[in-house]
């Protein structure tokens, strides 16, 4: 069974994380990728959009279901992997290398973020464990 | 002298179109060719390829290629098979002198693709005439889809044994390539974990080839239940649903986060190729034995290729060497390693080909088998 039920459940869980983020330490090292980041998952089927916030903080706002047609990057994964790499349990090199995530757009500018992604793992893993939010 | 006989055949005219039985003239058989009266033809999705015209072919054609009978006659100058002996038909008429069966591989001959492509038999033509006198193509110089086929004479492997024609006929296709792929192409070991992207007619007999080549561990991979359910009882240790879990995930995480040791993609969509790629380990061995429309590309990631080190490969016919390989699986038919009886759980008259093809799209069967 997939992690989360459904999409609803997603958006309750892994968005209202990404939710937590336009406002901490890790905001402003997002806003500087430089354009739009959307996430497309399966199973669940969703959509979730950051776009970049001028005079933040917030340093970007997080959409829901949005068709944004020509994102800076786009990020397309399985939701239960998506899962795994906010909590630090994926080799990002190696799930790019199986397409378990088709990454398009200028990836060397995420890249550059992921040594500085290990205190967000810690914090989603955190937010898991908070009341009510970790999924079934 | 044998004279000019009649039968009933599956016949292809139209791409798309439901297929048709037609009642036949089939010339005697000619120089180094044998008249087979068939008594069991297994249905392969290869056949519904040309059906569909993703595998385009020319029409009309006799479909069929999954064979077994008796032979009736036998043409100029040839000793064996003899008039009364009971065969499974090859696919492969390969030639034994081009540079590829030289070179011990009969499955990349030449001869054999030319006349594949051209529906025609190596010895030019088919016997083939309908109720026009227009000549009918034939299926891989095998199209067993009828009553009677000529074939070569080195296409009519010899049966040792009783076991029954529906049986045999599964080792004519689906099984010299499902286990051909493990045991050859796919090169499986004892204690390999392999992973088996469809089982269908042909993934069930990878499935079979891996077991008998020792898996410790055999993951099956197929959308319809009841094909998982067979892959189960023919070695599969475990199984996964492509709409319940990614299946390169899934595979993944079953192997230890490696992947597997070897993967079979026995569908034939760019998706299942790239993901059975994908499932490979590090270093490990990817066969494609599902069959794509001609136009068809695959996209797998370029730094895979450096970064993971697999060999991406395929096969026709399991890479058999039909008349070497044969009498090794009816071996293993009577040990009890190859099961085939129990996949024949239904029978078609050549009429019902059309829900024979039906009853394999919905799972519903191992293999459909047309029994004349
Ligand atoms: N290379 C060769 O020599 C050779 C020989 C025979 C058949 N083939 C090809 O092998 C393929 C399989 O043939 P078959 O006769 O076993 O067909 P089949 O219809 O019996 O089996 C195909 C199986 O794939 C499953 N499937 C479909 N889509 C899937 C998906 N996305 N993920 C997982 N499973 C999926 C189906 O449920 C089915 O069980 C065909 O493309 C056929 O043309 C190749
Ligand atoms: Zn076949
Ligand atoms: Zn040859």
């Amino acid at each position: 069974m997939p992690v989360f039920a459904d999409r609803d459940q997603l958006y309750r869980v892994l968005g209202a994380f990404f939710e937590t983020l336009p406002d901490g330490p890790h905001g402003p090292l997002i806003h500087r990728v430089g354009g739009p980041i959307l996430f497309v998952f399966h199973r669940p089927e969703a959509r979730i959009l950051w776009e970049p916030l001028a005079g933040g903080p917030p340093e970007f706002a997080v959409h829901y279901d949005t068709e944004q047609p020509e994102p800076l990057l786009r990020f397309e994964q399985d939701a239960d992997l998506a899962h795994r790499f906010w909590q630090g349990d994926l080799d990002l090199q190696d799930a790019l290398a199986r397409q378990q995530i088709r990454a398009r757009g200028p990836l060397a500018r995420a890249m550059k973020l992921i040594p500085q992604l290990d205190p967000v793992y810690g914090a989603y893993r955190a937010f898991l464990q908070a009341d009510g939010a970790a999924p079934a | 002298m044998v004279g000019l006989r009649h039968a009933r055949a599956v016949v292809l005219r139209e791409y798309g179109e439901p297929v048709c039985i037609e009642r036949l003239s089939l010339l005697p058989p000619g120089p180094g060719e044998v008249l087979v009266r068939i008594a069991a033809s297994g249905v392969c999705h290869t056949d519904l390829h040309v059906a569909t015209g993703d595998l385009p072919l020319p029409l009309p054609m006799v479909l069929g290629h999954e064979g077994a009978g008796v032979v009736e006659a036998v043409g100029e100058g040839v000793t064996t098979p003899a008039v009364g002996q009971r065969v499974v038909v090859s696919w492969m008429p390969s030639c034994g002198e081009c540079f590829w069966c030289r070179g011990g591989r009969p499955d990349l001959c030449e001869r054999a693709a030319h006349a594949a492509a051209r529906g025609i038999l190596p010895g030019g033509g088919t016997r083939w005439r309908d109720a026009g006198g227009e000549p009918v193509h034939q299926f891989s110089a095998a199209g067993t889809m009828a009553e009677a086929a000529v074939v070569p004479a080195a296409c009519a492997l010899p049966l040792p044994g009783d076991m029954p024609a529906t049986s045999a006929a599964l080792l004519g296709c689906s099984v010299l390539t499902g286990t051909g792929a493990a045991l050859r192409t796919g090169r499986v070991q004892p204690g390999e974990r392999v992973a088996v992207f469809g089982a269908g007619g042909v993934g069930l007999q990878a499935i079979q080839g891996a077991r008998i080549a020792g898996a410790s561990q055999i993951i099956a991979i197929d959308r319809l239940p009841e094909r998982r359910d067979l892959a189960m009882r023919l070695g599969a240790t475990d199984v996964v649903d492509p709409l319940d879990a990614d299946p390169v995930v899934a595979v993944v995480d079953l192997t230890e986060g490696r992947g597997a040791d070897c993967t079979i993609e026995a569908v034939g969509t760019p998706e299942t190729i790239a993901a059975a790629f994908n499932a490979a380990r590090r270093g490990g061995r990817s066969v494609v034995v599902g069959v794509c429309p001609p136009e068809v590309d695959v996209a797998i990631n370029a730094f895979a290729l450096p970064s993971q080190g697999k060999t991406l490969t395929g096969c026709w016919y399991g890479e058999s060497d039909p008349a070497r390989d044969l009498p090794q699986l009816v071996e293993h038919y009577r040990a009890g390693r190859l099961l085939l009886d129990e996949l024949v759980t239904r029978r078609f008259p050549l009429e019902e080909a059309q829900a024979a093809f039906a009853a394999m799209m919905a799972g519903q069967v191992a293999r459909a088998i047309l029994v004349p």
